[in-house]
């Protein structure tokens, strides 16, 4: 081995110890933000703020699925026309082709397709109080997410884990979301266009 | 107020003359008594000329100047600096102020103390504190109005982080009015810390191309939207190019400034590669009325011309478990935040289940800003 080996090998090592030394960061240990999100969650132990009290008056209920659970807003007490069954007492056949005055004159479906959708698709004729699954079961008006999501799978995934929709109150626990039908009108679903809520006329003077 | 300069310039403080031994001590010893004759001030033209040096002007003024347009440049502040000596060593001492209310003597002492307050980021809880207090009896004595001011420190097991879904957003800029509202943003130059990017579909992210100040009915067709911000880097280069650390990052992650101890040289806005920051070219307004007054030293408190602000993802919300204003007020949901450090939390689910990406990831900046697509 001769001087200069020696020599290199001296840099090589000193580089390498230099290189593992800075990897520390100069405050931080970690490489990246991920790394750190990853070590420092290992330790998780909650937080002493809370989402309870920005709820404000909404009424929520607590709902669990597929091991996932968290607060939707109530929707029975918000529907104005419910309870259905205080004008459809008897089976919806028979309140149809008589010259009852029209009810929903102004519900018109505009989601999907004739073929795909009539009103009976999702309400039960037989009980009007509830809805109705593609294959003849209830489902509450307080869970009509379900209706959604037989046909909608993908935007289910995304609204159980937080992706599609909107947490309400705060990031804090408990985490409470907005069902499919706040932010959807069931029978007309898409969003509309509309004006933006500010225009800013500083930046134009600016550009010129 | 040049006349009052030169009745305070007279004074042997700054003067070349040495003509007689005025002492700026305040008189503790009442060595001063004796020379006040011999003075070209009375002890109540003394008391008022450096009263008028410090917060003269503000008197004239309606509450809201009175509170938010302190002059910035060298030589103006090296004068309000020697004034606040003087009306310091005033308050201390009674001899001069009889002449003075109670309530212009605690605002004098409020400035004084203001004046020499140390870095916020080295601070103690108690004079983080104090310091709030101060700036609530402040604003109290100045407007007649009561606001209230937090100092409340990052909460452990606490990393925020926020994720932007690009498929959602229609633009509606919903966020914007809302953080301009929440954060007391100067609303003659129009400031926003949010910026809404109207891009072309298929064209990738060409920021160059994008529109940031559409108006027209939107979603546009064959348009997306896209949202920067302040994105709270976990290695934040505008932190590192602060000259007096008037900037830093909690350790919750968010970036903060001390508008108090920030020079207003800009290094950091120059050193965003986002875009990230604004600066207050003039003195910020907000008609009394609109002033959101609950508040956080670090957050949405006034601003004085001269310094920078940005998006501090709403800490005055956000550290007592709110949603930043912008995310609370999309009406979409394509703004998600959270608790990092949450398994269960949803940012974390979209960071795992999504494909994220973030902006110009290259850089090594580590923003805690997330973007992604359904
Ligand atoms: C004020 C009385 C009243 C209430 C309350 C009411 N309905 Fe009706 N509904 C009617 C009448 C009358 C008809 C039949 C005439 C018509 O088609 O509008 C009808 C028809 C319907 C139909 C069939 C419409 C069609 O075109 O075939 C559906 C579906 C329906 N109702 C659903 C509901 C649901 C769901 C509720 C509760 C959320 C409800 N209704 C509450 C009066 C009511
Ligand atoms: C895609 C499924 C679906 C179809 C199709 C549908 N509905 Fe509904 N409807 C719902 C859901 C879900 C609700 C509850 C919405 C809520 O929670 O606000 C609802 C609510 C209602 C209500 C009470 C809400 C109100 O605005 O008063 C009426 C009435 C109603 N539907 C009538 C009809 C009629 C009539 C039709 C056919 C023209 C129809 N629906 C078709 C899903 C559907
Ligand atoms: C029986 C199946 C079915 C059910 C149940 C159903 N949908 Fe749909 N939905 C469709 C179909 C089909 C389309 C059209 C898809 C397309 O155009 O690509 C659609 C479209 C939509 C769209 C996109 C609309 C647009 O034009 O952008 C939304 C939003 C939507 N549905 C929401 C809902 C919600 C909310 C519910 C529950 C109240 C629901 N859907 C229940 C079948 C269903
Ligand atoms: C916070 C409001 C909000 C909630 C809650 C919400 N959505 Fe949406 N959803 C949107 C927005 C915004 C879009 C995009 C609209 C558009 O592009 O026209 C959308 C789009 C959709 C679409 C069209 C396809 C797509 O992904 O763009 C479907 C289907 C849909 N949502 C279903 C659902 C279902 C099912 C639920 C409940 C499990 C739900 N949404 C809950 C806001 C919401």
């Amino acid at each position: 081995m001769n001087k200069h080996t020696v020599a290199i090998q001296f840099i090589v090592i000193t580089v390498l110890a230099l290189s593992i030394y800075s990897c520390k960061h100069k405050e931080d240990e970690y490489h990246n933000v991920i790394e750190k999100i990853e070590a420092k969650s290992k330790e998780y132990k909650g937080v002493t703020v809370s989402s309870e009290s920005y709820f404000d008056n909404i009424e929520l209920i607590e709902i669990s699925e597929d091991g996932t659970s968290f607060l939707i807003p109530d929707r029975k007490n918000q529907i104005q026309s419910y309870a259905c069954t205080e004008c459809h007492s008897k089976p919806l056949q028979d309140m149809e082709n008589t010259d009852l005055k029209k009810a929903h004159w102004d519900i018109e479906i505009v989601h999907a397709n004739e073929n795909t959708m009539n009103c009976t698709t999702c309400h039960n004729p037989e009980n009007m109080d509830n809805l109705k699954s593609l294959t003849s079961n209830h489902i509450d008006f307080n869970a009509s997410y379900q209706l959604c999501s037989q046909c909608h799978t993908k935007q289910f995934e995304d609204w159980k884990g937080g992706a599609h929709g909107k947490e309400i109150g705060g990031w804090a626990p408990p985490r409470a979301s907005l069902t499919c039908v706040n932010c959807h009108n069931p029978h007309n679903p898409a969003f509309g266009t509309k004006w933006p809520a500010r225009f800013n006329t500083q930046k134009i003077k600016e550009r010129k | 107020m040049s006349n009052n300069n030169k009745k305070w310039f007279s004074l042997n403080l700054n003067s070349r003359k040495k003509e007689s031994n005025t002492c700026g001590c305040g008189n503790a010893s009442g060595g001063c008594h004796s020379n006040a004759p011999k003075q070209e001030l009375s002890e109540k033209e003394f008391f008022d000329a450096a009263v008028n040096a410090s917060i003269g002007e503000e008197r004239t003024r309606d509450g809201f100047d009175q509170v938010f347009d302190v002059k910035m440049d060298r030589r103006s502040a090296f004068k309000k600096l020697t004034a606040s000596l003087l009306i310091g060593a005033g308050a201390v001492s009674t001899s001069c102020s009889v002449i003075t209310d109670d309530e212009t003597k605690e605002k004098a002492q409020i400035d004084w103390e203001e004046q020499f307050k140390g870095n916020y980021k080295l601070m103690s809880d108690d004079e983080k504190k104090a310091t709030v207090d101060r700036l609530v009896r402040s604003y109290q004595l100045r407007t007649g109005k009561t606001i209230s001011m937090s100092s409340k420190n990052a909460e452990a097991d606490v990393l925020f982080g926020y994720a932007f879904n690009i498929s959602k957003c229609q633009g509606y800029m919903d966020c914007v009015s809302a953080c301009v509202k929440e954060n007391n943003q100067d609303r003659s130059s129009q400031m926003q810390y949010i910026r809404i990017h109207e891009m072309k579909d298929g064209k990738g992210l060409s920021f160059d191309e994008a529109d940031d100040n559409y108006y027209h009915e939107v979603p546009a067709e064959g348009h997306f939207y896209l949202g920067t911000q302040c994105f709270h880097c976990d290695n934040p280069p505008c932190v590192e190019v602060c000259p007096v650390q008037a900037t830093w990052r909690e350790d919750d992650g968010l970036v903060v400034v001390d508008y108090d101890w920030c020079v207003g040289c800009r290094y950091c806005m120059a050193a965003c590669p986002y875009d990230g920051r604004r600066f207050n070219w003039s003195k910020p307004e907000v008609p009394e009325n609109e002033v959101n007054h609950n508040q956080h030293y670090l957050g949405n408190r006034m601003r004085k011309k001269g310094v920078m602000e940005k998006c501090t993802f709403c800490v005055q919300r956000s550290r007592s478990g709110k949603n930043p204003a912008c995310v609370e007020a999309c009406p979409t949901g394509a703004r998600v935040f959270g608790n990092l450090l949450d398994p269960n939390s949803t940012i974390r689910w979209v960071l795992e289940n999504k494909k994220v990406f973030r902006l110009k990831e290259d850089l090594g900046t580590e923003p805690k800003f997330w973007y992604y697509m359904d």
